[in-house]
């Protein structure tokens, strides 16, 4: 159609117009607009490219307050913006390194530790990294009373003898004390500034501190890095610290997003959009290995994953039989459930992950033999044995989907003569049945709180696995043995004699305990391959400052 | 009866909904077998009775039920939703952050499900069984079908993935910042900070995960006003407006089309309602920020303060829909409010 002037002559074309001049005009301030919001886009994006990560993990945030986390994600970021008394080197889980702590010394009988500070150490804020800060932020975590304290547990005092020395004094010996302090939840805090923000140290701290919401979303460490924003569900801004006194990371900012759904994260990676991912699924990361510009890894974690049976037989019935765990021991398949956990995944001989020292060789571990199986079933006299086992239908862990393995443990077993009865339940629900011991059979990862395998003592008669499936450490002599075996353990400073030590305490638990090792998981994640000095460890996951982009 | 009477009797029924609503969402959240405590404890602080109780304590959960939701009653009254077990922060807050997301994503799908479901419903009725009927019939059926996860999925892989013209999943760009918090709206924020490339980073987020989100309610909508327009079409006052001459245009949209709407205006109303509400599929797949992935993770972790807030507020969003809609009702026919 021709538009037509307002006399009703329509012009010739070319012609010059009032309106043809507004709607050029409009249409070249839109055009120029346009173009600029285009440039200026780019331009944004490619100036924070270069010195900017992103990374995809799997986002659980309850605090980023030292005094509170536990969680991974919350570990990583206090990791990064909080540095510790030791740390470790990337994946290495088994030789913690001097880091705010310049050296240390053991005496007392292993129960007192002495750590000389470094003194070139400023926080963020520029105040002085001091013994009194460490004094201050390890009576806050104690007295906060929250979920890392029980990292300190054994700690009887905390003293800053002079203004670079602190002596940690502990109940027991505890060899294990040097690892636990590589912990995120332990990292130094600045004291002057937490305390101007509400935050206590004192025996009351649980009632008086008030510093979590702040320190939610800033951070008062002298880490690499500074909590610049973090909007919960949403994602974490990490930028760096000038300050730092190993010289300022190679990465300007550190973007943390909340993306829920594996794939999304894989399509992420592969366009380039993201840098890291470590919640892509065992499916997603083997389609990626096929994409040349992203790096897969497996990561082996410091987790066992294990199929546990109630000893109260009014809960598990014939299950809790011993000759029938032992014959729940040869009658899996066990190369079929390693496919399940996917590449990487190792067989576990005990309840120590293979990464760690006192982990028992995989070749030791128990062979299918199914006709082993059904003679054991005989020999227990019962003739059909049954029992349920609960595990959590809505949960996937290290990309083990749970409802695919259960399935798979049920079908080994069916094929042995051993019925069992799935009860998928939501995973909050199957975690509190399992923590009031009311769990018939189950299977699940234990994740390390902290790199030693003292920490997988749990699964000892009395401890904390073993009250939850009803093993106390009175139900047998045998039992009382093997934990008093397990304190030896933990108190033994010689290396050596204690990697004895929990090879002799697992190889007992199988002979005696309600488990049934199945495998250290390993974590699919991937990162672009542009990126240098990417890692990955399951205590507190990446560590920023190494991270660099060629 | 007066239209201000009629919104007036209806907005007075609300407070009385709303606590139903509170009483049934907490009978409701505290009837699963689950403790708070193991989902927001670790193992080894959940075995220490010191630390559980004071974690009890912390959340007001060591008193009786019927004392914790009357407390919980008297600072609703007050303006207070609590405070997120999850986030630490007060719900108003977590809602105010997140609501705003579904709610831009949830407009942006209905402004295309009007802007598709409408012209192709009126067409199919007026080409009834045409090519052009059976396309959008099957269009139709396609859309209210398809899994919304699986539909997502394959958007991504298709306009992200492979063809580059949608860009990644979220509200913004990964290495872009948020503009300052005003709104929450982040187009609105971005334009107030006078931040135009954030805008428009933020609105071609918005497309795919819209269309996505809106193809339910497309094929819905198509439907209804296909029906509708059958309907109308063979009523005598389009009859004689054809045989006063009028063009078929005209006659359509003015005499049918017009009329023909009604109908899907409940259909309008309720799927903003389920839009807002439903969206958690389409916020997982697209890592969109919003109250569906809010109410989730709620749920996942027995953030009893959280789960009553999601609650209200999407109690409240149905029951303002279908106000809006009564109202719309109303206005366009006003035999309805005379009766």
């Amino acid at each position: 159609m021709t538009q037509g002037t307002r006399d009703g002559r329509v012009p010739a074309r070319g012609t010059l117009t009032r309106r043809n001049l507004v709607a050029a005009t409009a249409a070249g301030a839109a055009s120029a607009a346009g173009q600029r919001l285009w440039r200026g886009a780019a331009a944004l994006g490619a100036a924070s490219s270069r010195d900017t990560v992103v990374m995809a993990p799997s986002y659980v945030i309850r605090s980023l307050d030292p005094g509170h986390t536990l969680e991974p994600l919350g570990e990583m970021i206090c990791h990064a913006a909080y540095d510790a008394l030791v740390t470790l080197n990337g994946e290495d889980l088994s030789n913690p390194r001097p880091h705010v702590a310049a050296s240390w010394m053991v005496t007392g009988g292993g129960r007192l530790y002495t750590f000389t500070l470094r003194r070139d150490i400023r926080f963020a804020s520029g105040n002085p990294l001091t013994s009194a800060d460490v004094k201050w932020s390890f009576e806050r975590v104690i007295n906060l009373k929250s979920n890392p304290a029980f990292f300190l547990d054994n700690v009887a005092a905390v003293t800053a003898p002079d203004p670079y020395t602190v002596v940690l004094r502990l109940r027991d010996p505890q060899p294990s004390i040097i690892s636990i302090l590589s912990n995120g939840a332990l990292g130094i805090v600045d004291s002057k500034a937490a305390a101007a923000q509400g935050a206590d140290a004192g025996p009351d701290a649980a009632s008086r501190d008030h510093a979590e919401g702040y320190l939610n979303s800033h951070s008062l460490g002298s880490g690499p890095f500074i909590l610049e924003s973090h909007t919960p569900n949403q994602e974490v801004v990490l930028a760096r610290n000038p300050r730092h006194w190993r010289g300022a990371p190679s990465i300007a900012r550190v973007v943390i997003k909340n993306i829920p759904e594996a794939s999304t994260q894989a399509l992420g990676l592969e366009r380039g959009d993201l840098d890291i991912a470590t919640g892509l699924g065992l499916a997603n990361a083997q389609t990626l290995m096929r994409v040349p510009s992203v790096v897969v890894k497996n990561s082996l974690i410091a987790a066992s994953f294990v199929m546990m049976v109630n000893m109260d037989p009014a809960l598990s019935g014939s299950l809790a039989n011993p000759k029938i765990i032992q014959a729940i021991r040869y009658g899996l398949d066990y190369d079929g459930i390693l496919k399940i956990a996917g590449p990487g995944a190792v067989r576990m001989a005990g309840v120590i992950p293979n990464n760690l020292a006192g982990a028992l060789d995989p070749r030791e571990a128990v062979k299918t033999d199914r006709d082993r199986a059904k003679a054991l079933v005989r020999e227990s006299g019962i003739a059909a044995p049954r029992g349920r086992m609960n595990y959590a239908s809505d949960q996937t862990s290290f990309g083990i989907q749970y409802p695919i393995l259960a399935q798979k443990l049920q079908a080994d077993l069916a094929a042995v003569g051993i019925t069992v009865d799935l009860n998928g339940l939501p995973g909050a629900v199957a975690l509190g049945d399992y923590r009031a011991g009311r769990s018939p059979a189950l299977f699940g990862g234990y994740v390390a709180d902290y790199p030693d395998a003292t920490d997988f003592l749990v699964y000892l008669p009395g401890r904390l696995v073993g009250k939850r499936l009803r093993w106390p450490a009175t139900a047998s002599a045998a039992a009382g043995e093997l934990a008093h075996w397990g304190d030896q353990a933990e108190q033994e400073a010689d290396a050596r004699a204690r990697v004895a030590l929990l090879q002799k305490v697992q190889r007992r638990l199988l002979e005696i305990g309600p488990y049934i090792p199945l495998f250290t998981p390993a974590l699919p994640w991937g990162y672009r391959a542009d990126l240098r000095g990417v890692t990955f460890n399951s205590v507190w996951g990446t560590d920023f400052f190494t991270v660099r982009r060629t | 009866m007066n239209l201000a009477v009629y919104i007036g009797r209806r907005v007075l029924f609300l407070p009385a909904m709303l606590v139903g609503i509170t009483l049934l969402t907490f009978v409701l959240s505290h009837a699963v077998p689950a403790d708070p405590v193991a989902a927001n404890l670790g193992e080894q602080a959940a075995a220490n009775p010191e630390v559980v109780a004071a974690f009890r304590h912390q959340w007001g959960l060591d008193r009786p039920l019927p004392q914790q939701y009357l407390i919980y009653i008297w600072r609703l009254v007050h303006g207070d939703m609590g405070t997120s077990i999850s986030t630490h922060q007060a719900v108003t807050t977590d809602l105010g952050q997140d609501l705003p997301a579904t709610v831009e994503l949830a407009f942006a799908a209905m402004l295309i499900s009007l802007a598709v479901g409408i012209p192709l419903g009126i067409l199919a009725g007026v080409r009834r069984d045409t090519v052009v009927d059976q396309i959008s019939r099957g269009g139709s059926l396609i859309g209210v079908s398809m899994p919304v996860f699986w539909l997502g999925l394959v958007a991504l892989v298709v306009f992200y993935a492979w063809l580059g013209w949608a860009p990644s999943a979220g509200q913004l760009s990964p290495r872009l910042s948020r503009p300052p918090a005003v709104t929450n709206f982040v187009v609105i924020d971005a334009l107030l900070a006078g931040e135009g490339d954030i805008a428009r980073d933020a609105l071609s987020h918005l497309v795919l995960p819209a269309l996505v989100l809106s193809a339910y309610s497309i094929g819905v909508i198509t439907r209804m006003m296909r029906g509708s327009m059958l309907d109308v079409l063979g009523e005598d006052y389009v009859r004689t407006a054809r045989a006063k001459g009028l063009s078929g245009l005209r006659v359509t949209l003015r005499h049918a089309a017009r009329n023909a709407l009604l109908p899907v205006i409940t259909i309008v109303g309720l799927s903003f309602g389920g839009l807002l509400s439903g969206a958690v599929i389409t916020e997982t797949v697209f890592a969109w920020p919003g109250l569906g992935s809010y109410a989730f993770r709620s749920a996942t972790s027995l953030d009893f303060p959280a789960i009553m807030g999601v609650g209200i507020v999407v109690a409240s969003v149905y029951v303002f829909a279908n106000l809006l809609v009564d109202v719309a009702y109303a206005v366009a026919d006003p035999r309805i409010r005379m009766g």
